[in-house]
């Protein structure tokens, strides 16, 4: 059995959208910055699927550099969150709304 | 000692003066008072000795003051011999009033306030005296200004010596107006405002005399020696004590602008000078009006004064500046002994200024009065005194050259002799009319010795063949064209009949008319409205004072509306409003909530899209 491209389209919009109402709804900085993962993973899904249908590397070659970069950036992202904690004692947002002075 | 040291003396000598005084001497009266008379004494020294190393020779020192590019302002004395006869004047009459003023003063609690003030206005008047240029005259121009502002508002608790110093100082700036505007033409179009450099070109092309750069460089002299329209200044500046009225308001400043006038003569084309005469020829029979219907002592030696400058001017408009040079000096020793004398019976009657509540003067201020008689022959052109000499040549210049202003002139000439027989009848003849008259007692010396020697000098300053070589040589040429001139004999006999007629007539009917020492203005009871219409002085205040008020205000409020409400309320309030409003909205997007931003980045997108989608 094969699984048709629309499915993969589905569950890519899927995870981008539950990854894009987590950056939106949720207070806890950590919590979003996993949900912006999420929707970096659907946007590699969707990329990975048009690469196998359309039969050409390109896609994945993509993909690669994407997963490499990400890697780099939650290393520092998190570092950054840690600091943020350091000094604040908390990484809820809306605790943090000191650029508003 | 060079002249040029000498006269770098005499002008920085009351500088000195009035800068110690400013800084140190505000409460030490007697110091300030001793430091002004030693600076207006070395100005009369330190004159002579200059006048005489220079002897004949004209000295002309001049350095650069300023740059602007290539403007240059200089500063330097012109001493020649108009300079040098006027320096002996302002210095000797100067110091003479420096002197009075330590009797007159003496129990005035502000007297450190009032010697600084004597002493910037000498260093601003010699500074008029000796410059060589135009932007120098104006600056000291200003500065006398400045000093009679000062002076005649010394009685500060005075409501009437504030207004009359403001009003002084403002209607002289209208005629300064002018005159700066008449410095930036000449500049423009001589390309220097040197006296003697202007002078050469002249000299070299007639045509190169305009009509409209003389007309604005006489607008200084009108606001300065308070010719017509600009004259309202100068009764009211006799709220000031009575010295300054006579060194400030007789004697020198306001003959300031004839002598200017005598500086730049060589400017002026047919058509001002025939302007001129007219002007000092109006005045002159306008003040012998107006003095009829003055009580005031100083008030009527004001119109006086008015009237004479007014002689001046016609002289100097019928072309002859030396003659109206030599009234100049004959008029300020008389007229400054006049308002000495005046001082002397204000000084001796407590304050008393109303000629009717005196009386009786010639008893108890024997000395006074008889000076104060002379000063008024010799106002009156009592023949052989010093003003018959002066008012005599400008009659025959006027008969010689302008019928109708001769007319004018001798006019003016019995007007005078009638206020002044006015006044000395009323104030010095009979019995005391108040109680401050009867207790009147002779002046102390320091006043009395002033007026003897003026009194010499009015009745010796005209004799011109006495004159050192040195002096009033412009004054001896002009007369001695004059007495050249056709039909000179025949003029002069008519002059010498007309002049005294003027003063027989005059002194004799005030005397019959008013009566030695009347109790009240018999023109006054007899004819009211006559001396009513005297008294309004052609209504010259109330027509300004309507414009001032009704017109000028008015325009005044309506700018400040407009001001108020268009420029700052619509133009500087209305754009700072935009700006302010767009910067409170940008504000309000940047709360530092992490979502908010979030919303906004989606915003953007979407708007993005809608772009490049064509769908806005």
């Amino acid at each position: 059995m094969t699984v048709g491209l629309n499915a993969f389209i589905l569950l890519a919009g899927l995870l981008f959208a539950i990854g894009m109402f987590g950056v939106i709804l949720r207070k806890n900085t950590l919590v979003i910055y996993m949900s912006l993962e999420l929707m970096l993973n659907g946007v590699i899904l969707a990329l990975v699927a048009f690469s196998r249908y359309n039969g050409t590397m390109d896609g994945n070659l993509f993909v690669f550099f994407i997963i490499t970069v990400a890697a780099a950036e939650v290393a520092l992202g998190l570092a950054i969150i840690v600091a943020l904690f350091r000094l604040r004692q908390s990484v809820m947002v809306d605790q943090l709304t000191s650029l508003s002075r | 000692m060079t002249p040029t040291q000498s006269l770098l003396v005499v002008i920085f000598a009351p500088l000195l003066s009035a800068v110690l005084i400013a800084f140190f001497c505000r409460q030490r009266h007697g110091l300030a008072a001793a430091i002004s008379v030693t600076a207006a004494g070395a100005i009369f020294v330190f004159s002579l000795i200059a006048i005489l190393a220079t002897g004949t020779d004209v000295v002309h020192a001049s350095s650069a003051w300023l740059h602007f590019g290539d403007f240059e302002v200089n500063k330097g004395f012109l001493f020649d011999d108009v300079a040098k006869t006027m320096l002996i004047m302002v210095a000797f009459v100067g110091f003479l009033i420096h002197v009075f003023s330590l009797g007159y003063m003496a129990d005035d609690p502000a007297r450190g306030r009032y010697f600084g003030g004597l002493s910037i206005f000498m260093f601003s008047m010699l500074g008029i005296v000796l410059a060589d240029n135009l932007i120098m005259i104006f600056v000291f121009w200003e500065l006398v200004g400045f000093s009679s502002y000062m002076l005649i508002g010394h009685y500060l608790n005075s409501d009437e010596a504030a207004a009359a110093s403001k009003k002084a100082f403002i209607v002289n700036r209208i005629g300064d107006l002018g005159f700066l505007v008449g410095i930036v033409y000449a500049y423009w179009h001589f390309g220097t405002t040197n006296l003697s450099e202007m002078g050469g070109y002249v000299a070299g092309n007639p045509d190169l005399v305009k009509i409209s750069i003389a007309a604005l460089l006489m607008c200084g002299f009108i606001g300065k020696s308070a010719q017509f329209p600009l004259h309202v200044w100068l009764p009211d500046a006799m709220a000031g004590p009575t010295p300054v009225s006579a060194l400030i308001h007789a004697a020198t400043m306001v003959a300031a602008g004839v002598y200017f006038l005598i500086r730049i003569d060589f400017l002026f084309p047919q058509e001002v000078l025939t302007l001129i005469t007219w002007l000092g020829a109006s005045v002159a029979v306008y003040a012998g009006f107006c003095a009829y219907g003055q009580n005031d002592i100083k008030k009527i030696l004001a119109y006086s004064t008015l009237s004479q400058l007014g002689y001046m001017a016609a002289a100097f408009g019928l072309g002859f500046p030396g003659v109206a040079l030599f009234h100049l000096i004959t008029h300020a020793f008389f007229k400054a002994l006049l308002f000495l004398g005046a001082g002397s019976v204000i000084h001796g009657c407590h304050h008393e200024q109303d000629i009717f509540k005196m009386g009786g003067l010639l008893k108890k201020m024997p000395i006074t009065a008889i000076t104060f008689l002379i000063g008024t022959l010799a106002l009156c052109g009592v023949y052989g005194l010093s003003g018959f000499f002066s008012k005599d040549a400008i009659l025959i210049a006027g008969g010689l050259g302008n019928t109708p202003i001769f007319y004018l002139l001798t006019l003016g000439a019995f007007m005078t002799a009638g206020y002044m027989g006015r006044l000395f009848w009323i104030a010095f003849l009979g019995q005391p009319k108040s109680e401050d008259a009867s207790h009147a007692k002779e002046s102390p010396l320091t006043m009395l010795v002033p007026l003897i020697v003026l009194a010499v000098l009015s009745v010796a300053g005209g004799w011109m063949g006495y004159w050192p070589d040195f002096l009033g040589g412009l004054i001896k040429d002009n007369l001695d064209h004059l007495h050249h001139m056709d039909h000179y004999y025949a003029m002069h006999k008519k002059v010498l009949i007309f002049g005294s007629a003027a003063w027989i007539v005059g002194l004799v009917v005030s005397f019959f008319f008013y009566g030695a020492g009347a109790k009240e203005d018999r023109l006054e009871k007899k004819a009211a409205p006559i001396y009513g219409f005297l008294r309004s002085r052609l209504w010259f205040d109330e027509v300004y004072n309507f414009y001032v008020e009704k017109i000028q205000q008015r325009f005044a409020l309506l700018l400040n509306f407009i001001d108020i409400f268009v420029i700052k309320g619509i133009f500087v309030r209305g754009s700072a409003g935009i700006v302010g409003l767009v910067g409170m909205c940008s504000r309000s997007l940047h709360d530092g909530n992490l979502h908010t931003y979030v919303y906004w980045f989606l915003a953007g997108l979407i708007l993005l899209w809608a772009v490049a989608s064509g769908l806005l």
